[in-house]
């Protein structure tokens, strides 16, 4: 049963991740979809606003040093679409991202899918990406 | 552990099948699915082009039902050309997700490359649309956006899309038919949520400076038979036709066909006439299909475009950020 809903949720989850994509700037221009980065942090701030919602997160390098990196996701219609709420983040929670860095190196990224560490559920942010050869599983 | 790493091969393979499912029988499945609402779209048989009560076909919601038109993402036109074996490029290579990666041209590529794809092949710039009729001097502004990925892009800047890019740029929209006021309007929740409003009353276009150049221009529609056309001029300079960067000028003259073949289709077919960037007219084409259970909800793209304080000129100099 258990494998069931795990292989019924992976196509759930791509499906989703391959209809939900929006684009409002030119992806390309501020990120690099070739290097695909994956980010453990702390949520610090939530911008829940248009045409981006924003959260930041504090993440610690192996050196032990944090670092503060924002991300970018869909808009609030977006993700709402994808069953977000301004709820669904909250400060301080645990999160885990994948998504792909600012192509000038700046602690900024785009979140393509955001896992909540208490529920372990795989929220996809409406991402401005076309597609990254993460998707291509 | 053994049934897990099953499940996730199944999974991965059932997943695989459906994006090839999914990106052959949808025009472009970056903008169609979640659309409007969280709900479906039309299942089952086509259903007949609902219509008002005096007959006319009705562009927009049948009363007492929800629904919007779910807006595709169309990033390059030149994809969506009628080409002179009467196809598009779109409809010669269906998108194919299971396929990236390919020379231009397989099934699947998108026309000249596109971005962030696996192969990493970029953009083909104009040299690599034949059936664009580029002027030398659009071929070259082309060729520019296309090198540096449109990061000058106006919708970038939240400005609205001109012409026919307002029916390629997510997020749903609804055509609202006023027959008794003799005008049609349109409304966008995507593309900066805006409207347009087309006269029904059989005026012509402003002449001289009376028509003064906006973003979405000036339109007047008639019926023909089943089909609702639009015809635009009076476009300012401030857009492009596409994501990917095709120019135009003020001089760009657009005829729209709107039509409804069943209730679940709106059928979209555009006329671009630019002498003053393209040596002659062309035509592009594609469909949008309807979300049943849609309704707009607000998007204000002004709000908060971190994307402006980060942009840099070809110098490296922010354009709109604070200066280092």
């Amino acid at each position: 049963m258990k494998a069931k809903i795990a292989a019924f949720s992976a196509v759930v989850g791509l499906v989703l991740a391959t209809s939900g994509l929006r684009a409002h700037h030119s992806f390309a221009a501020e990120f690099d979809a070739s290097k695909p980065v994956t980010l453990k942090g702390v949520v610090t701030k939530i911008e829940w606003a248009n045409p981006h919602t924003y959260f930041y997160m504090d993440v610690t390098d192996p050196d032990g040093k944090v670092i503060n990196w924002g991300m970018e996701m869909g808009s609030p219609n977006g993700l709402m679409r994808q069953g977000w709420t301004r709820n669904t983040l909250h400060i301080g929670d645990e999160v885990t991202v994948e998504g792909s860095q600012a192509k000038d190196g700046a602690h900024v990224g785009n979140a393509r899918v955001v896992t909540l560490a208490s529920t372990g559920k795989r929220l996809f942010a409406a991402s401005s990406q076309t597609d990254t050869p993460q998707q291509q599983r | 552990m053994r049934a897990l790493l099953r499940a996730a091969a199944i999974g991965g393979f059932a997943a695989a099948v459906l994006i090839v499912f999914l990106g052959a029988g949808a025009q472009q499945p970056a903008g169609q699915s979640s659309g409007g609402g969280r709900g479906r779209g039309m299942s089952g048989p086509p259903q007949p082009t609902p219509r008002l009560a005096d007959g006319t076909v009705n562009l927009g919601r049948v009363s007492g039902e929800k629904g919007v038109w779910n807006v595709p993402y169309i990033t390059n036109m030149g994809e969506r050309i009628v080409e002179e074996d009467g196809k598009t490029y779109a409809e010669k290579h269906p998108p194919n997700f299971g396929r990236r990666g390919g020379a231009p041209g397989t099934p699947g590529q998108p026309l000249g490359g596109g971005e962030g794809t696996a192969g990493g092949a970029g953009r083909g710039g104009a040299k690599a649309e034949p059936q664009v009729p580029f002027q030398p001097w659009a071929a070259a502004v082309y060729n520019y956006n296309s090198s540096n990925n449109s990061k000058y892009d106006p919708e970038g800047y939240c400005l609205p899309p001109g012409g026919p890019r307002l029916m390629a740029t997510p997020y749903p929209m609804e055509i609202i038919q006023l027959p008794e006021q003799k005008r049609i309007v349109m409304i966008f929740e995507g593309a900066t949520h805006i409207w347009r409003e087309i006269y029904m009353d059989g005026r012509a276009h402003p002449q001289g400076d009376d028509l003064n150049p906006t973003y979405l221009g000036h339109s007047v529609g008639r019926w023909e038979g089943d089909t609702l056309v639009v015809d635009v001029v009076g476009f300012n300079e401030q857009t492009w036709m596409d994501y990917f960067g095709h120019p135009h000028t003020d001089m760009l003259h657009v005829v729209e066909r709107f039509s409804r073949p069943n209730k679940g289709t709106l059928a979209y077919e555009a006329t671009y006439d630019d002498p003053g960037a393209y040596t002659k007219p062309f035509t592009v084409r594609w469909t949008i299909p309807w979300n049943a259970t849609g309704e707009l909800t607000e998007y204000i793209c002004q709000e908060n475009n971190k994307y402006l304080q980060r942009l840099t000129d070809d110098f490296g100099q922010p354009i709109f950020g604070k200066k280092p």
